[in-house]
């Protein structure tokens, strides 16, 4: 009895600490049996093609379904070819602290290969919002706190071992197991789907 | 009694076999007991062979492991084995060697997911090949010994 006691002590923290989720940037039930983190990079071409392609039928077969509850996590790649990633990134965080976390990430995937070489970031954001909606990206964009929520995002990946992108991390009963094959959408359906069924 | 050198070998080859075996036991259990398509996804991360190839090797290779791996602790088909095994060893030492030279931060697949390809896999996987190649030039240096 005293050793469950300790135990349920030692994993209380763990538990109790959950996800760490920004509620701008998640999607589904909380609840879920099972966690996804997609760790992705709006500079990376393969990124985008995880949001525009894979995902929506992610979401759909998964995440609407209460099977999982979905995060979306910055992982802006420190090389000279995505110089622009992380403000990107601070601006799609900035944007989820008004609730337009989607609309900001839709525009800037869709408009990639534009902002990617011209380096003009906010003028693909700043398109998508109201003036009202702008001023206040604006301002939380410089904010240190959104500053250092992309980086947290950065460190809780590399402490997963979140090497490349696009990564979905998939938690399901205390195992984190990542995930980088899109190519072939039915390999990652029945993995997940084993896993449900374990 | 002297401890003559044959005897030596004959003892280094016997816990080379075993641990060997048990080596490729447990790689061939731990990926069996992963569902098959996060072996697939891993041997798809090399970019080597095509999807349904991955998917083939994803469903026989944990068994094949596990053969060999009998097979070397057995000592039964030892040339068999022991070629087996080898030419297994040098096929995925040549990819991760490819894999890690070409800055590629993918999974080794080695003992089931989560562990990324680095100098300490490349060590320890050329480690098991230089073992195994040991074992196989036993195994044909016995077969030329007259009884």
């Amino acid at each position: 009895m005293k050793i469950l006691a300790l135990f349920v002590a030692a994993l209380a923290p763990c538990l109790a600490s959950g996800p760490d989720v920004d509620k701008g940037r998640s999607m589904g039930d909380p609840s879920a049996p099972m966690l996804f983190e997609i760790y992705s990079d709006f500079s990376c071409p393969a990124c985008k093609h995880l949001h525009d392609f894979v995902l929506p039928t992610i979401i759909q077969d998964y995440v609407r379904t209460g099977k999982a509850f979905l995060v979306f996590r910055e992982f802006p790649l420190d090389i000279p070819a995505h110089k622009y990633s992380r403000p990107a990134a601070a601006l799609a965080v900035a944007a989820a602290r008004i609730g337009k976390y989607q609309t900001v990430s839709d525009a800037l995937f869709r408009d990639q290969g534009a902002w990617g070489a011209s380096g003009k970031v906010w003028d693909i954001v700043a398109a998508v919002l109201n003036p009202e909606e702008r001023k206040r990206v604006q301002a939380f964009a410089v904010e240190s706190s959104v500053l250092a929520e992309v980086q947290h995002d950065v460190d809780r990946g590399k402490q997963a071992m979140v090497s490349q992108t696009p990564t979905l991390m998939v938690t399901y009963k205390l195992r984190q197991q990542p995930w980088t094959q899109f190519g072939d959408l039915s390999l990652f359906r029945g993995y997940i789907d084993a896993l449900l069924k374990k | 009694m002297p401890f003559s050198r044959n005897s030596a070998l004959k003892i280094a080859v016997i816990v080379l076999r075993v641990v060997m075996g048990g080596i490729f036991i447990y790689a061939g259990y731990v990926k069996l007991a992963e569902p098959w398509q996060l072996f697939a996804a891993g041997i798809a991360d090399y970019e080597v062979v095509p999807m349904w190839a991955a998917k083939f090797l994803a469903h026989t290779l944990p068994w094949f492991e596990v053969l060999i791996g009998l097979l070397l602790i057995a000592g039964r088909w030892f040339r068999t084995s022991t070629v087996s095994t080898s030419l297994l060893l040098l096929v995925f030492f040549s990819l991760m060697v490819r894999a890690f030279a070409g800055g590629k931060e993918i999974n080794c697949g080695c003992f089931g997911p989560n562990e990324l390809i680095s100098w300490k896999t490349l060590v320890r996987d050329g480690s098991m090949l230089a073992a195994s190649l040991f074992l196989a030039a036993i195994a044909f240096r016995n077969r030329r010994t007259p009884a």
